[in-house]
């Protein structure tokens, strides 16, 4: 592989994006104006992609088109409503802006109830339920037990209604332990996380600019 | 303290007050070295990765596999090879391939890995069976929002929410149409993503339509989501771009026993000598500062 | 009016989409439908006009007062204008294109070719940025000052090396130890914390709901 040709179409677009890696980069030396003008550019380009989406994707095919083909006019007065967001910038009615607000958010709290009180709370207590299902494999009935006492222990860690002493004390610092390894965990995985997300933009520095990688 | 005891807590006091752009220059060396010279290694599949490509592997014939790109350009790095290898898994397996967007940002993620993946496997075929072509062997819906419009549409009827595809064809028209109605004639939603949304499809999908969630996460969310996985609300999951790697190689695998004449260039195994180095580099550089950390701890003491 | 209606709305509207879900009849759930299709998702659409309305209002307003570093903010202005109507007026499918070409010769300015080497770039670059840091935050911060900590450091140490193929080489059972460590003491002790943040949004949720929690409407027009 060769370095890229900044005289072909596809090639400049490479040197474009190359240039730009740098730029942000430039950053780890000091904060400079190409960072800077990185930044700046991509909130303006964020924007504007977002905008190109909202408008084909969402208000030509579930609004213009069936309004201006005549059909779900009850749509008009549901726009007028999402139209309320322009208040936000003008100050003495941007109180209207809470009626979209109201129905997004109602909608979404009142839908959210039920179903995650299910997922994460129903669904979770059954898996750390211990019943002799769990000893089908001895090794995962074992392990089972164990999620169970550290799950109790964590929990107690988090019981501040009354003075840790007694019993609650060591069953709270077990807690303690398993916190302190489950973030060990979180930790180990971050950082896997942050250096795999350089090794990405090595790859196209090294790789479609330089050619030094295939 | 002695005069040697003085001067060597004064070497660990520099080391520890030295300026980060060292750190940060080793790093990039670190990093960069074994990409230009890798040394082969072949991941070996934990069980999430490896429940997850068997689930895929072995699910019915009729059912399709939806991907959903819930991740947006900032963690591409990570996420993008599943989405790469997952539609490779797909394609070679003919199984049907639906895949949407919960993240606006996430759409053209998504089109660049489908035109991928697509001439990829056409480069290759010689008839029209061996070719992947949309909106018969894969649709893309696109974006919509918000989320829970998607994931609970889907379960009703897809066209509805999604009249048109990302492409802008009714969806209503497509050959595919009529084989992926809703979540009945999927066999699981792969939801790949920085955040967490795929919760948000556990809750939403799963809970009302009994629908499978395998899950592709960053590894900075991946330990959180043990838990799911624990419960079965997970079928399985790939972690980071070491799960996108163990995925890659479950897939070499299967395609080099069939025989398969293609060789598929798999970035995220590429990344794992990097990725080894830097993560030695890391321990090497809180080993140093805790010695540092100790040692002028004493000489102040 | 102006903070008892909204309220009204979040408490009807709320009160609604849970009882669609644990009311499976037919015409609940074809109301449903409609309402997450049509209303919903419109409304959504013109939330887009606080994310995008701000941004401009930030950079004008910065223009005006020649605040700090203000010459940058043409640049998002300029960008932001030049995307949308590329965007608008060049469609999504280059093979379909609007009104506005996209491509002169061979070159491509379509939405996807900024977005796949302007924005892709941009975005990733930052993130990786992360990576420097946190290498420079572990040598000057991770100490192992007690038990906890240690603790907190072999998990991670474990965890950073069973990650990594080569380990299967030089230490063989280290990658089903860290494995060990994510699916058993990791998964308690993130189901014991899932727990508790599970019933704190479940609580937040519910006084959103009964208009405890008022925070949402904001300032003015009491």
């Amino acid at each position: 592989m060769n370095i890229a040709n900044p005289l072909t179409p596809e090639g400049i677009w490479v040197w474009v994006a190359a240039i730009l890696t740098m730029a942000v980069f430039s950053f780890l030396y000091r904060e400079n104006p190409f960072y800077r003008f990185a930044e700046h550019l991509f909130v303006g380009i964020a924007n504007g992609y977002a905008i190109t989406f909202y408008w084909h994707r969402i208000l030509v095919p579930y609004l213009f088109s069936p309004v201006s083909q005549g059909q779900k006019l009850y749509l008009i007065p549901i726009a007028m409503i999402g139209a309320l967001y322009f208040t936000r910038f003008i100050p003495k009615v941007s109180w209207l802006v809470r009626f979209p607000i109201a129905i997004a958010l109602g909608y979404g709290a009142g839908a959210s109830i039920p179903r995650s009180v299910d997922a994460t709370i129903i669904q979770q207590l059954k898996a750390t339920i211990v019943t002799r299902a769990s000893f089908a494999d001895w090794q995962q009935g074992v392990w089972a037990v164990i999620i169970l006492l550290g799950v109790i222990c964590t929990i107690s860690y988090f019981f501040f209604s009354s003075e840790r002493k007694g019993l609650l004390k060591p069953i709270s610092y077990v807690g303690v332990v398993f916190i302190m390894v489950g973030f060990g965990a979180s930790f180990g995985y971050t950082v896997m996380a942050r250096i795999s997300l350089f090794i990405g933009r090595l790859q196209f520095l090294l790789g479609d600019w330089l050619g030094l990688i295939r | 303290m002695t005069a040697s005891d003085k001067t060597r807590s004064g070497f660990w006091d520099r080391l520890q007050r030295i300026d980060r752009r060292w750190v940060f220059l080793v790093i990039w060396l670190v990093v960069m070295l074994p990409l230009i010279f890798p040394f082969g290694i072949k991941p070996k599949a934990m069980p999430p990765v490896s429940r997850l490509f068997s689930y895929i592997d072995t699910m019915p014939e009729e059912k399709a596999l939806a991907i959903s790109i819930d991740y947006t350009p900032d963690t591409q790095a990570e996420l993008h090879p599943m989405t790469i290898a997952l539609l490779r898994h797909a394609f070679a397996t003919g199984r049907r391939v639906g895949m949407l967007s919960t993240q606006v940002y996430g759409l053209g993620l998504g089109e660049e890995a489908l035109r991928q993946v697509a001439s990829e496997f056409n480069e290759k075929a010689t008839t029209h069976e061996d070719s992947v072509i949309n909106g018969e062997d894969y649709v893309f819906w696109g974006w919509s929002t918000p989320f829970l419009t998607v994931m609970l549409g889907m379960g009703e009827r897809i066209t509805n929410v999604f009249p048109v595809d990302y492409y802008g064809v009714t969806t209503e028209s497509l050959p595919i149409t009529p084989h992926i109605k809703n979540f009945n004639d999927i066999g699981i939603v792969v939801s790949i993503a920085g955040s967490s949304t795929p919760l948000s499809w556990v809750a939403y999908a799963q809970t009302q339509f009994g629908i499978r969630i395998g899950c592709g996460t960053t590894a900075v969310s991946a330990a959180d989501y043990y838990t799911y996985l624990n419960s079965g609300q997970f079928t399985g999951m790939l972690a980071g771009m070491r799960g996108a790697a163990e995925y890659e190689q479950l897939l070499a695998d299967k395609l080099a026993a069939a025989g398969s004449p293609l060789s598929l260039r798999r970035k995220a195994t590429e990344a794992m000598s990097s990725q080894t180095a830097a993560h030695l580099a890391i321990i090497v550089f809180i080993v140093i500062g805790n010695i540092g950390y100790f040692v002028t701890r004493r000489g102040k003491q | 009016m102006k903070r008892q209606l909204p309220l009204l709305i979040v408490l009807v509207v709320g009160i609604f989409a849970a009882a669609a879900f644990l009311i499976p009849h037919p015409i609940v759930r074809s109301v449903d439908e409609v309402f997450r299709n049509d209303v919903l998702r419109i409304i959504a659409a013109f939330s887009l006009v606080l994310g995008v309305g701000s941004i401009l209002r930030h950079h004008f307003i910065k223009i005006k007062r020649k605040a700090a570093h203000w010459p940058f903010s043409y640049i998002t202005i300029v960008a932001l204008f030049i995307s949308a109507i590329i965007g608008l007026l060049g469609g999504i499918d280059p093979n379909r294109p609007g009104i506005l070409p996209t491509q002169v010769g061979g070159f491509s300015f379509h939405i996807q070719t900024l977005f796949s080497n302007i924005m892709v770039p941009l975005a990733a670059t930052m993130f990786a940025l992360l990576a420097f840091f946190m290498a420079s935050a572990a040598y000057r911060a991770f100490r192992a000052r007690n038990f906890e900590a240690t603790l907190l450091l072999a998990a991670a140490f474990i965890l950073m090396l069973g990650a990594v193929p080569l380990t299967r080489i030089v230490i063989p059972p280290l990658p089903d130890f860290a494995e060990w460590i994510l699916a058993v003491p990791n998964t308690a002790a993130k189901r014991g914390i899932g727990f508790g943040v599970s019933l704190g949004i479940f609580a937040t949720s519910l006084k959103i709901l009964l208009g405890i929690e008022r925070g949402w409407l904001g300032g003015g027009g009491s």
